[in-house]
């Protein structure tokens, strides 16, 4: 994480990098500041309709983490994890084009084609045992989520369509496309549930959970963690430990002097977006094959979406995204006791995590802390 | 039956209201982009508009001052997007979708808090509807605009207005100018800063007035995410639209008109939900420019600093 | 061996979380734990309608409850855990989507009660297994629908007030799902006896109202002068269709007549709240009674709501008559939805 963070500015660097820029400088201190503003803030909401917001908050951190036994405790910290795993995935791909530039919103449409391909692989080819059957699911979840991401990767490089746009485009289509799918449609299956779902994946296909259930009764902590965790260490590797990872920092900061070294940079849009695309549908088979074991209509709140407030507040740094994830499964995991100890609406919860986005997005505290308003000319 | 059905002149009429909001939320959209600032928090603007008009005609009983109060609500959201995209120089994308966020569980939260669980009051004043009286014996057409609410009109007049402003008056040159190359906007002595938000704010207008109408005009009442990513298609409409008030409207006809064809597909065993992807492949298409060129504003989404860095 | 310490381990959490949740020992004070599916509280629906019942049964049992809206799928199981290692008495889960999960979470706390709404346990093989802690509250959805059929039929027979001389009643449901459904092939069955023609649409969204609004005047200009909706928030834009247009509607779950008082002409309710109250009762009671509870017509499960006003006496009559018919079991309304 110790990168040059100043260059001489040539020609104007793409904005996202601008702000990577700003944020290197300020430190991390900018992003525990901006929860800490967040938080009062939700404070003041919070005590606007009628709670505690200490006692809120008290059960939003024993919800995450806590618990009046050991066992407790190791039962809602796995819970958190659980919650944590499909964002790791999606900031990683969020992550990855940031860095190089690009603003990949897609997440959650590739975080959808990769649930959608492990959940008909994994039922279709239910019957052959874990070590065919895992890699094929997640091997065409990764598939999946790599073309879908590289669509608009293509686009940008070949068209020049700004990457915002087609992603956001196409996570609708991903949405609608799931409904469809899902809806009395090709996947549909008939399940106890009577929901918009497909059929359950075979037994091959299963994460299995990592904490025996006698110590830890009904906890998914699912093997889906360690896959998260190596995508971490894939995301370091390739980012900070291979000539690619270092062209695609430097077309970062600066697009133009880049774009003279290495690969094609057409091609370059295209691979970046790839992997990022297939990071995130692994994110989504990993979601299916370790938690619901087959894909509900809808069943994913946003995690594409909250990978971008993930991947901001994590600076585009594995540590950085774990522990952001971590905290964003804390939210939705400590929120449940949020709501049911200290009667806080849900919809506080979001808005909280609205506010964290936001200001870290703006950087206000940073700004102001720093005094650099500048003054209108 | 089916052709008659599509192209009847009640489809027609279905097309204008549907299109209605999206063609207030994209013409804000131009006008923000046109200055050079993106605006995502179109959808989270037009949901703060929708909930406070109806809030406002709840407390007021007259919906004209609901409206005003929805567009007030509209913008103060916009203003925080303003200040940090202008001011702060923030990433316009992120801030603009941490907004949306923050819009939707603040109604949605609020909605709850002042309403509970029997929703909205029932007997809400409403907008009125413009009737044409003789208008309506015209075959076909008389079918398609008799009875349309006034924000329907309105919608339509602000399409002709906006494109007046901008491309035949100084304001509007100046606007452009402020999107397309800042720095030399600014030699000239035009104040970026000022026109930016402006612009900003009044795309805020815009998209609040489009959040009134699908909670005042078409349900009297809100619930909670009424606009169901109606901002966004509103983006879709403006970028389809080449960002000009005529393209984004006949864009936004476009969408609606594919609405309106899901409604009256049903239970032909069409895939409605296929359908539903047609606005967004649309636009994925024309951005490609795989169906014609289409170019945003050069300096859209850059934030403007007065030295050089 | 390890398991029955696990239980005792969870005993005695559950004994320390009482000190803090309303008391063990001595009385039976009961508290009740609902968790919401995604639909959140305020869906207008079954969610609202099992809060209510909670909220009844706060007020005239005297229990305490809590409530957790679930965010995501995916959140059910941890929901439903934690409730059941605090509560004493009672765990709802609202909605068909949990049946999966309430039958982890209640194997694994024989001693906590649990209670389903529209659904009963489904193990890991997808395969239903009634639990002796598991209450399954199902709802005959299709006698309600059928009911108010009848009153459609009536209204279009007569050609009463708002109904005009058309023959064409219409329904819109959200999704094309069991509880939706349900309610519209009752409703089919009853208006094919009067000759009715009936249009069926779906708006595909259980909030988006402008839809709902849609496909209510598309209807509407197809001749249809009773709409039905099933279809929580989206079906208050159905509603409004028909308010405008100045025919009838029918609401669904709750008694919907305050929304449009001239325009509803009923609604077909499904008790959720009298059904969970119910179940608290028995708790508290300890009546509790696991496997598949029936709220149908003939324990006032299900009904049909005030009526409006234009309503003949000879239509009252004939529902009464309908309904008399269902509870004795003469007649079966159809469940399946022909398209």
């Amino acid at each position: 994480m110790t990168d040059v963070t100043s260059g001489p500015e040539v020609a104007p660097p793409a904005r996202s990098v601008r702000q990577l820029g700003y944020q290197w400088t300020a430190g991390p201190a900018m992003p525990l500041l901006s929860l800490a503003v967040a938080l009062l803030i939700g404070a003041v909401f919070i005590a606007a309709s009628g709670r505690d917001p200490l006692r809120a908050y008290v059960a939003l951190v024993s919800g995450a983490v806590g618990g009046a036994t050991v066992q407790l405790a190791a039962y809602n910290t796995s819970e958190t994890i659980v919650g944590a795993v499909p964002l790791v995935f999606t900031a990683i791909s969020v992550a990855v084009a940031f860095r190089t530039g690009l603003f990949n919103i897609g997440a959650e449409g590739q975080l959808l084609v990769g649930a959608l391909s492990a959940g008909a692989v994994g039922a279709a080819f239910g019957g052959l045992p874990g070590p065919v059957l895992m890699p094929l699911t997640l091997g065409a979840a990764a598939l999946a989520g790599a073309a879908y991401g590289a669509i608009p990767g293509a686009l940008k490089a070949w068209r020049g369509a700004h990457e915002v746009i087609t992603t956001i485009m196409l996570n609708y289509v991903a949405i609608f496309l799931m409904h469809w799918l899902l809806q009395n449609g090709p996947m549909t299956a008939p399940s106890a549930a009577g929901t918009p779902a497909s059929a359950k994946i075979g037994d091959g296909a299963i994460l299995p959970v990592l904490l025996p259930s006698d110590l830890v009764p009904l906890s998914r902590l699912h093997a889906g963690t360690l896959i998260a965790i190596a995508a971490l260490v894939g995301f370091w590797a390739l980012m900070w430990r291979t000539s690619l990872g270092y062209e695609l920092r430097s077309v970062g900061f600066s697009p133009r002097a880049a774009a003279q070294a290495g690969i094609d940079p057409k091609l370059r849009t295209v691979l970046v977006m790839a992997i990022a695309g297939g990071v995130a549908g692994i994110g989504g088979a990993v979601q299916i094959q370790g938690v619901l074991y087959r894909v509900f209509d809808g069943f994913s709140p946003g995690y594409g979406f909250d990978a971008i407030a993930v991947a901001l507040l994590g600076k585009s740094s594995p540590v950085g995204i774990a522990l952001a994830a971590l905290l964003f499964g804390a939210f939705g995991h400590g929120g449940a006791l949020m709501q049911s100890e200290a009667q806080v609406s849900a919809h506080i919860v979001s808005v909280i995590e609205a506010l964290v986005l936001f200001l870290v997005a703006a950087e206000l505290v940073a700004r102001i802390v720093a005094g650099r308003r500048k003054a209108r000319a | 039956m089916e052709i008659g059905l599509i192209l009847g002149a009640g489809q027609l009429a279905a097309t204008l209201r549907l299109a209605a909001p999206l063609t207030f939320a994209a013409l804000g959209g131009v006008i923000s982009e046109r200055s050079g600032v993106v605006n995502i928090a179109l959808e989270g603007i037009m949901l703060m508009g929708a909930f406070f008009a109806v809030w406002g005609t709840a407390v007021t009983g007259n919906a004209w001052a609901g409206l005003l109060i929805g567009i007030a609500a509209g913008v103060v959201l916009t203003a925080v997007h303003a200040y940090a995209a202008i001011h702060l120089r923030s990433d316009q994308i992120v801030s603009g979708m941490a907004l949306n966020i923050l819009a939707l569980g603040l109604t949605s939260f609020l909605n709850f808090q002042l309403y509970g669980f029997t929703g909205t009051p029932a007997d809400l004043a409403g907008l009125p509807d413009v009737d044409l009286g003789p208008v309506r014996g015209i075959p076909y057409v008389g079918g398609v605009i008799d009875d349309q609410s006034v924000l329907v009109w309105l919608a339509v007049a602000l399409v002709v207005g906006v494109h007046l402003v901008l491309f035949r008056t100084v304001a509007g040159m100046r606007l452009r100018a402020v999107g397309e190359h800042p720095r030399a906007a600014d030699t000239l002595g035009i104040d970026v800063f000022k026109m930016r938000y402006a612009a900003v704010l009044a795309s805020g207008v815009l998209a609040a007035i489009g959040g009134a109408y699908l909670s005042l005009e078409v349900s009297h009442s809100f619930t909670n995410n009424i606009t169901s990513g109606r901002g966004f298609i509103g983006l879709a409409a403006m970028i389809f639209g080449n960002w000009t008030p005529v393209g984004a409207f006949i864009a936004a006809l476009l969408f609606g008109f594919g609405d309106a064809l899901t409604f009256s597909l049903q239970g032909t065993g069409v895939p409605v939900q296929l359908l539903g992807t047609l606005p967004y492949l649309l636009t994925i298409l024309a951005v490609g420019g795989l169906l014609a060129r289409t170019r945003p504003p050069a300096a859209d989404g850059v934030p403007y600093e007065t030295e050089g860095r | 061996m390890k398991r029955s310490i696990v239980l005792m381990v969870i005993g005695a959490i559950l004994a320390a979380a009482c000190g803090g949740a309303g008391g063990l020992g001595g009385g039976t004070a009961v508290s009740v734990g609902l968790v919401t599916d995604v639909g959140g509280l305020d869906d207008k629906s079954f969610n609202t309608l099992a809060n209510k019942g909670l909220e009844d049964a706060k007020k005239d049992l005297g229990v305490s409850g809590k409530v957790i809206e679930s965010k995501e799928q995916a959140n059910y199981v941890p929901n439903l855990t934690q409730f059941a290692q605090q509560t004493t008495g009672l765990t709802i889960a609202v909605g068909f989507l949990m049946t999966n999960s309430t039958w982890k979470v209640a194997k694994q706390f024989p001693n906590a009660k649990f209670a389903i709404v529209d659904g009963a346990p489904a193990n890991d093989q997808e395969k239903t297994e009634n639990l002796p802690n598991v209450a399954n509250l199902f709802f005959s959805e299709q006698e309600a629908g059928y009911l108010v059929g009848v009153i459609a039929g009536e209204m279009l027979k007569g050609k009463v007030g708002k109904a005009g001389s058309g023959n064409t009643a219409c329904a819109m449901g959200g999704i094309p799902i069991p509880p939706v459904d349900k309610f519209i092939a009752g409703y089919q069955d009853a208006l094919e006896k009067y000759g009715a023609k009936v249009l069926v649409g779906y708006s595909q969204s259980f909030t988006d109202q402008q839809k709902g609004k849609e496909i209510g005047l598309q209807h509407i200009s197809q001749g249809c002068t009773v709409l039905f909706q099933v279809a929580g928030g989206s079906g208050l834009g159905y509603i409004q269709a028909a308010k405008e247009k100045n025919v009838y509607a029918i609401g669904v779950d709750a008694d919907q007549a305050y929304v449009a008082p001239e325009t509803v002409l009923t609604s077909a309710l499904k008790r959720v709240d009298r059904a969970v109250y119910q179940t608290i009762k028995a708790v508290k009671e300890n009546t509790f009674k696991s496997g598949d509870n029936f709220f149908n017509a003939a324990n006032d499960g299900v009904g049909f709501g005030v009526l409006h006003k234009d309503v003949p006496a000879g239509a009252k009559s004939a529902t009464e008559t309908a309904l008399a018919d269902i509870k004795s079991g003469k007649i079966k309304p159809r469940t399946e939805v022909k398209k």
